[in-house]
C-alpha cells in the first residue's frame, strides 16, 4: 500500500494541488462519484451489494472473496477506477491540530462546508460539518440538497479552521479523506456508527478509515474520575473504574482523534505518537 | 436461530406510496445503530444531481438488535422485523 500506511501522508502539499487533480482527471470522477454516493452501498458490485455485508462477510468462502475485493477497492490506485464504486475513497483519523494545519495551508480553495451525506442518509439528519475543498467545492454546489441554508457555507481559512474546533470540541471526529487516493479534498467530523467509513470500520472490520498518527493516553496522577471525557469517545475506548476512582483507556479501540482532551479538566489526557507506544506502532 | 431480516413495504414509503421519506425519516432518526439508508431509486433521474425519487433500504440488518422501535416509530406501518441474530451474536457466540 503506497499511501496511507502511516507517515503523515496528508501533510504532502502536492496530495491537495490542482495539478494532481488534472493529471488523475478528478474532476470527472469526482462529478460520477458525488453524483451517486447515496447509492453505493445499494448498487451491486461483482454480483453483491453491501445490503447486510456483514452477514456476506460471515460465510466462509464468499466472505473471503467479498473482504479482500472490498479492501482492494477501497485502497486501488489502478487507473481505470470506478467512481460510482468509490475506488481508492478512504480518509484517517486526525486530532484538531492536524486538521487544522490542512485547512491553514495545504487545503486548495475554495473550501466550503455543506452538510454531511452520511448523517442525512443513516439518520436523517441535515449538519452542516463537513469541509470540503479543491475540485470538489465546486461539484457539491450542483447538488442542492448539501448546500446549508441560513447559513455561511462558504468560508475562508480562518472560518474553515474555526467551525472544525466548535465541531471537534462538539465531539465529532476530525477525519482527512482522499477521493480517490492520493487527492485529499475533505476533512470530515464524523460521529460513529451513522459514518458509513466508521461503519465499515468498526462494525465490519475493513480499513475505509484508518487510526489516527497519535494514540491518547490516561496520566493516572492528574485524572480525577470526574468521567466528563468518557461521553465524547465515539469509538468506546474509555471507561470509567468505580473501584480506582479512574479513567482507564483501550489501545486497540483508539483512533487517537483527541476528542476526548476537550472534556478534560485536569490535564489527564495527552496524545501520544502512535509509535512510541510499543503495539500500537503500525496499527493503523 | 437466523439472521435478522428487515422489509420495507414500498407500496405505503416511497414514491408510489402515501409518504416521502425525505419528509419522515423517523426510522432513521429512532434507530441506535443506524440500520436504515435513505437513498435515490436506481433508475435514471431527469435531473441526475437533484434526484427526486427516495426510499429507505434496511442496508444493514446484520447490527439491528430487534429493539423494534422502527417498527412503532413508523406512522404509516411499513416496517416489519423478523428478529433473528445480529453479527455480534454471531461472533460472541458462532
Amino acid at each position: 500500500m503506497k499511501h496511507g500506511a502511516g507517515g503523515k501522508w496528508y501533510m504532502n502539499a502536492r496530495n491537495y494541488s490542482y495539478e494532481l487533480a488534472d493529471e488523475y482527471n478528478m474532476k470527472e470522477y469526482l462529478e460520477e462519484q458525488w453524483k451517486n454516493m447515496e447509492t453505493l452501498f445499494i448498487r451491486k458490485i461483482m454480483g453483491f451489494s453491501s445490503i447486510g455485508l456483514g452477514y456476506k462477510m460471515q460465510m466462509p468462502l464468499i466472505g473471503r472473496f467479498l473482504r479482500s475485493n472490498a479492501e482492494k477497492m477501497i485502497h486501488s490506485e489502478k487507473p481505470g477506477r470506478n467512481p460510482v464504486r468509490a475506488d481508492g475513497h478512504f480518509g484517517q483519523v486526525i486530532p484538531l491540530e492536524d486538521a487544522q494545519h490542512i485547512l491553514g495551508n495545504l487545503a486548495a480553495e475554495p473550501i466550503i462546508k455543506n452538510y454531511c451525506v452520511c448523517r442525512w442518509m443513516q439518520r436523517g439528519v441535515k449538519d452542516a460539518v463537513c469541509i470540503n475543498f479543491g475540485c470538489l467545492s465546486q461539484i457539491i454546489p450542483k447538488l442542492t440538497r448539501y448546500i446549508p441554508v441560513d447559513e455561511k457555507w462558504q468560508l475562508d481559512r480562518e472560518e474553515a479552521i474555526a467551525a472544525l474546533e466548535t465541531q471537534n470540541k462538539k465531539g465529532y471526529v476530525a477525519s482527512v479523506w482522499f477521493q480517490p487516493v492520493p487527492y485529499i479534498n475533505a476533512i470530515c467530523s464524523c460521529e460513529s456508527p451513522e459514518c458509513g467509513g466508521l461503519r465499515l470500520r468498526n462494525d465490519f472490520g475493513l480499513r475505509t478509515v484508518l487510526k489516527g498518527e497519535y494514540l491518547m493516553t490516561v496520566n493516572r496522577d492528574n485524572c480525577q474520575g470526574c468521567k466528563a471525557c468518557v461521553r465524547m469517545c465515539q469509538f468506546g475506548a474509555l471507561r470509567y473504574l468505580p473501584s480506582i476512582n479512574k479513567v482507564i483507556i483501550n489501545h486497540d479501540k483508539c483512533f487517537g482523534c483527541g476528542v476526548c482532551r476537550h472534556a478534560c479538566k485536569n490535564d489527564a489526557l495527552q496524545l501520544v505518537p502512535r509509535e512510541s507506544v510499543p503495539g500500537q506502532a503500525r496499527n493503523f | 436461530m437466523g439472521k435478522t431480516k428487515i422489509k420495507i413495504d414500498y407500496k405505503k414509503c416511497g414514491p408510489d406510496g402515501k409518504m416521502d421519506p425525505r419528509e419522515c425519516r423517523k426510522c432513521l432518526n429512532v434507530c441506535d445503530p443506524a440500520v436504515f439508508l435513505m437513498h435515490p431509486t436506481l433508475e435514471e433521474h431527469p435531473d441526475p444531481y437533484n434526484p427526486e425519487k427516495w426510499v429507505v433500504t434496511p442496508v444493514w440488518p446484520d447490527v439491528c438488535t430487534s429493539c423494534g422501535k422502527c417498527v412503532s416509530s413508523c406512522p404509516v406501518e411499513a416496517i416489519k422485523v423478523s428478529p433473528g441474530e445480529s453479527l455480534y451474536k454471531m461472533r460472541m457466540h458462532g
